[in-house]
C-alpha cells in the first residue's frame, strides 16, 4: 500500500490503482469534514436555528407548506419554497404591493365559535404578535392552539435574555406524554414571561426594526383558521376515525381530553408544524 | 420515554408488541446464523461442504447476488443527485438502507467465507493489483463507508435524535454534499460490479465462464455492471411494494413505481441484448477456441439448456418487455411480476456464474461435481436475510423511509 511496505510495486498499474483508492478515501473524508466545518460554522454564524427550521420545514408534506397566498385563493395551489418567511420572497413583495397587509385595528373576528382578533399578527405555528406601547412585542398562543392544547401537564418558557429567532422553537409543552415544541414568530429577546393569567406568554424585544411581513395579517387570517381547522379534522381523522368537526360545529375547549394520544401527537406535529 | 416518540409524527406504525412478533423469527434466525457463522470463524471452513474444487459456494453466489440487487442504491442516487430525477426522492431513503444492508451482510459473509479476520487489513496493506477480487474488495468497503454515511443523515431525522440542534444542522449540512457521495458511489460501484463479474471472465481455466473483452476487461465485467444497473431499480420498487403490502397502505405515488420501471425495462433491453450477443460469441467464437463444444457444457441433467434460456428469455427479455411496454407496466401486477422475474434473472446469472461453472468438468479425467451446502452454510445464508430484514424493519419503523407517505395519507384523507 506504501512504498516501505513489502510488496509495493513501482509500476503504472499499482500507481493507478492505490492512487485512485487514495483520491476516493480523501474525496470522502474531505466531504465529511467539510460538512463538519460548515455545521460549526453555523453555529458560530449564528444561522443553526434558520437551518435547523429549514431542514423541519423540508419534511413537511406539501399539504402543510402551502403559501399564504394559496390560502386565500390569490396563487391556487402554491407550496411555499421560502420555508414561510415571506421576507424573503419576491412574490410575495409583489403581491404586497397590490393590497394592505395593517392589522385592521380593533376587529374581532369568530371563526367556528373561536375568537379570532384582528389587532395583531399571526405566525403559521398558531402564535400571534402583538406591538405593545413601549416598543416591545407580546407573544401569546391562539385560540386554536389553546384549545387543542389544553391544559398543559407542564410549559417551559424561556428565561428573560433569551434570544428566540423566528421560526426556531420559543417553547415547549407537553401534555399526554407528547412534547410539543412552540416556534418564535420573530426575531428578539425575551424580556418578561407571563404570570398566570395573561393571555400573552412572553415579552420579547425585537431584533432591529420590527417587520411583521412573514406574519398573517387581516382578512387572510380568516381564510388561514379555516384551512388549519381543516388540516385539524385531517389530521384527527386518519387511523381510527377520530370525532372530527361537522361543518357548524364548535371545537371543544380541550381537544387533548377527547382524542386519542396518538392522533392528538400527529395533529400537534402538523399544527404547530413539529415535522 | 414512550417507544412512539422514537417514530416520526404521524407515521402510522404496528404497536409496541406486534412489531416485537415480527422481529422475533428473524432475531431467531440471525442468532443460529450468528452461531454457525462463530463456528466456522473459531474452527474452521470444514464446518462447509466447500473444497478445493468447490472453493465458491453458496456463500459467494449469496455476495453476488445481493451486491447486485444493492445496485439500486448506488443507481438510485445516481438518478436523483445526478441526473435530477426528482420522483425517485420518495424511495431514495429506502434504496439506501437496501444498499447498506446488502453491502454489509455481503462483507460480513466474505469475512466469513476467507476466514482469519484478524489477517483481514492483510488484503489492504498488501494489495495485489492484478488481481480483480483486490479491487473488488477496495471498492466495497469504500461503497460501504459511502453508504454509511448516507446512512446518517436518515439516522439524524430520527424523531429523537433530530431535537439535537447540532444533529440537524449536520444532516442539513451533509445532506447538501450528497452529490458528491453519489458520484463516488457511482464511480465505486461501477467498478466493483464491473470486477465481481470479471473474475469470473478471467478464468481461463474454466472455459464455461471463460469470456473475451476490451483490453483487461472481459464481457462479464460490463455485462455484471449493466445487469446490476438494471436490476437495482426493480429491486427497490419490488421491496417498495412489499412494504406497502405488510404496512397496508401506499408509500410511494404511482409516477415512482412508472420511473423505476421504465428505467429498469429500458436497461433491462439493453442487458438481454448485450448478454444475447455475448453468448452467441461465447457458443461460436470463445468456447470452441478453448477446445469446447458450447453444448457440452449442458448435457448434465442438473444444467441444461434450460437454464440459459430461463436466464435470457425467461428472466430477461419477458420482464424487459412488459417494463418497457407503458401500458403494460403501469398495472401493477405486471410491474410487480416484471420486477420480480427481473430479480430472478440476475439471481439465476450469479448462480449459473458461481455454481455451474464450479461444478462442470475441465479437464477429460474431471467429473461433474454436485454441492450441497451444509447447514451452517445455510444458517449464515439466513442470518444475511434476517439481518438485512431486521435493519430495513428498524429503520422503517424509526426513520422515514418513504417521504411521501404523510402526504399521501392526508390526500387519501382528504379525498
Amino acid at each position: 500500500m506504501f512504498p516501505w511496505v513489502y510488496g509495493f510495486e513501482w509500476h503504472a498499474g499499482y500507481l493507478i490503482f492505490l492512487g485512485v483508492f487514495f483520491t476516493v478515501a480523501v474525496v470522502v473524508v474531505s466531504t465529511v469534514m467539510l460538512a463538519l466545518f460548515r455545521t460549526f460554522r453555523d453555529f458560530r454564524q449564528g444561522r443553526a436555528a434558520q437551518l435547523q427550521w429549514a431542514s423541519n420545514f423540508h419534511d413537511l408534506p406539501p399539504q402543510h407548506r402551502a403559501c399564504r397566498h394559496a390560502l386565500t385563493g390569490e396563487l391556487e395551489g402554491r407550496v411555499c419554497e421560502q420555508n414561510f418567511d415571506c421576507r424573503e420572497c419576491t412574490m410575495h413583495a409583489s403581491l404586497l404591493a397590490k393590497q394592505s397587509s395593517a392589522p385592521a385595528c380593533c376587529q374581532e373576528s369568530e371563526i367556528f365559535g373561536m375568537p379570532v382578533p384582528l389587532d395583531r399578527y399571526y405566525h403559521r405555528g398558531h402564535t400571534w404578535v402583538q406591538a405593545a406601547e413601549d416598543g416591545s412585542l407580546l407573544i401569546g398562543l391562539d385560540e386554536l392552539a389553546r384549545r387543542v392544547i389544553g391544559k398543559p401537564d407542564s410549559l417551559t418558557l424561556p428565561a428573560p435574555g433569551t434570544t428566540l429567532v423566528a421560526n426556531s422553537p420559543a417553547l415547549s409543552l407537553s401534555r399526554n406524554g407528547s412534547e410539543v415544541r412552540i416556534l418564535s414568530p420573530v426575531d428578539g429577546a425575551v424580556t418578561a414571561v407571563a404570570d398566570p393569567g395573561e393571555d400573552w406568554l412572553l415579552r420579547v424585544k425585537p431584533a432591529g426594526n420590527f417587520s411583521p411581513r412573514h406574519l398573517l395579517s387581516g382578512l387572510e387570517v380568516k381564510a388561514w383558521y379555516l384551512r388549519e381547522l381543516e388540516r385539524l379534522q385531517l389530521s384527527m381523522g386518519l387511523p381510527e376515525g377520530a370525532p372530527s368537526l361537522a361543518d357548524g360545529g364548535v371545537l371543544v375547549e380541550d381537544v387533548a381530553s377527547v382524542c386519542p394520544k396518538s392522533q392528538w401527537d400527529t395533529a400537534c406535529g402538523d399544527l404547530f408544524l413539529n415535522a | 420515554m414512550h417507544s412512539t416518540h422514537l417514530i416520526a409524527r404521524g407515521a402510522c406504525r404496528a404497536p409496541l408488541p406486534r412489531f416485537l412478533m415480527w422481529i422475533a423469527p428473524w432475531v431467531a434466525l440471525f442468532a443460529l446464523g450468528a452461531y454457525a457463522m462463530f463456528l466456522c470463524l473459531s474452527q474452521g471452513l470444514f464446518h462447509t461442504n466447500m473444497d478445493n474444487r468447490y472453493a465458491f459456494g453458496l456463500w459467494i453466489f449469496l455476495d453476488l447476488t445481493v451486491i447486485a440487487l444493492g445496485a439500486g442504491a448506488f443507481f438510485t442516487g445516481f438518478l436523483l443527485y445526478v441526473l435530477h430525477k426528482k420522483e425517485l426522492k420518495a424511495v431514495i431513503n429506502s434504496a439506501v438502507v437496501i444498499g447498506l444492508t446488502c453491502y454489509s451482510g455481503a462483507m460480513v459473509v466474505l469475512a466469513v467465507d476467507v476466514g482469519q479476520p484478524l489477517r483481514a487489513w492483510f488484503t489492504y496493506y498488501h494489495p495485489n493489483v492484478h488481481s480483480m477480487l483486490t479491487e473488488v474488495t477496495f471498492c466495497i468497503t469504500c461503497y460501504l463507508v459511502v453508504l454509511a454515511i448516507e446512512y446518517v443523515p436518515m439516522l439524524l431525522k430520527n424523531r429523537r435524535l433530530k431535537l439535537v440542534p447540532s444533529f440537524l444542522v449536520f444532516e442539513w449540512e451533509l445532506h447538501k454534499l450528497m452529490v458528491v457521495f453519489a458520484l463516488i458511489g457511482t464511480l465505486l460501484s461501477f467498478f466493483h460490479q464491473g470486477s465481481l463479474g470479471g473474475l469470473f471472465g478471467v478464468l481461463r481455466g474454466r472455459p464455461f465462464a471463460f469470456r473475451e473483452g476490451l483490453a483487461i476487461w472481459p464481457s462479464t465485467f460490463f455485462l455484471f455492471v449493466l445487469s446490476a444497473m438494471a436490476v437495482g431499480p426493480s429491486f427497490v420498487a419490488l421491496t417498495t411494494w412489499m412494504v406497502e403490502k405488510l404496512a397496508r397502505r401506499p408509500l410511494v405515488k404511482p409516477e415512482v413505481y412508472d420511473t423505476l420501471g421504465r428505467i429498469s425495462g429500458k436497461l433491462l433491453l439493453g442487458y438481454v441484448f448485450l448478454k444475447t450477443v455475448d453468448t452467441l460469441l461465447w457458443i461460436n467464437q470463445t468456447a470452441p477456441d478453448r477446445g469446447f463444444a458450447a453444448h457440452r457444457f449442458y448435457q448434465h441433467s442438473a444444467f441444461g439448456t434450460w437454464i440459459l434460456f430461463a436466464e435470457i428469455a425467461l428472466f430477461g427479455l419477458l420482464p424487459a418487455f412488459i417494463l418497457f411496454q407503458p401500458k403494460l407496466r403501469q398495472r401493477r401486477g405486471f410491474l410487480i411480476l416484471a420486477a420480480v422475474m427481473a430479480c430472478a434473472g440476475v439471481t439465476l446469472n450469479r448462480f449459473v456464474l458461481t455454481i455451474q461453472t464450479m461444478a462442470l468438468p475441465t479437464l477429460p479425467f474431471d467429473r461433474f461435481l454436485s454441492y450441497w451446502p451444509s447447514w451452517q452454510e445455510f444458517a449464515a445464508f439466513g442470518a444475511i436475510a434476517a439481518y438485512a430484514v431486521l435493519v430495513y424493519s428498524f429503520s422503517y419503523r424509526y426513520l422515514t423511509l418513504f417521504p411521501q407517505e404523510r402526504e399521501i395519507a392526508l390526500a387519501e384523507e382528504r379525498s
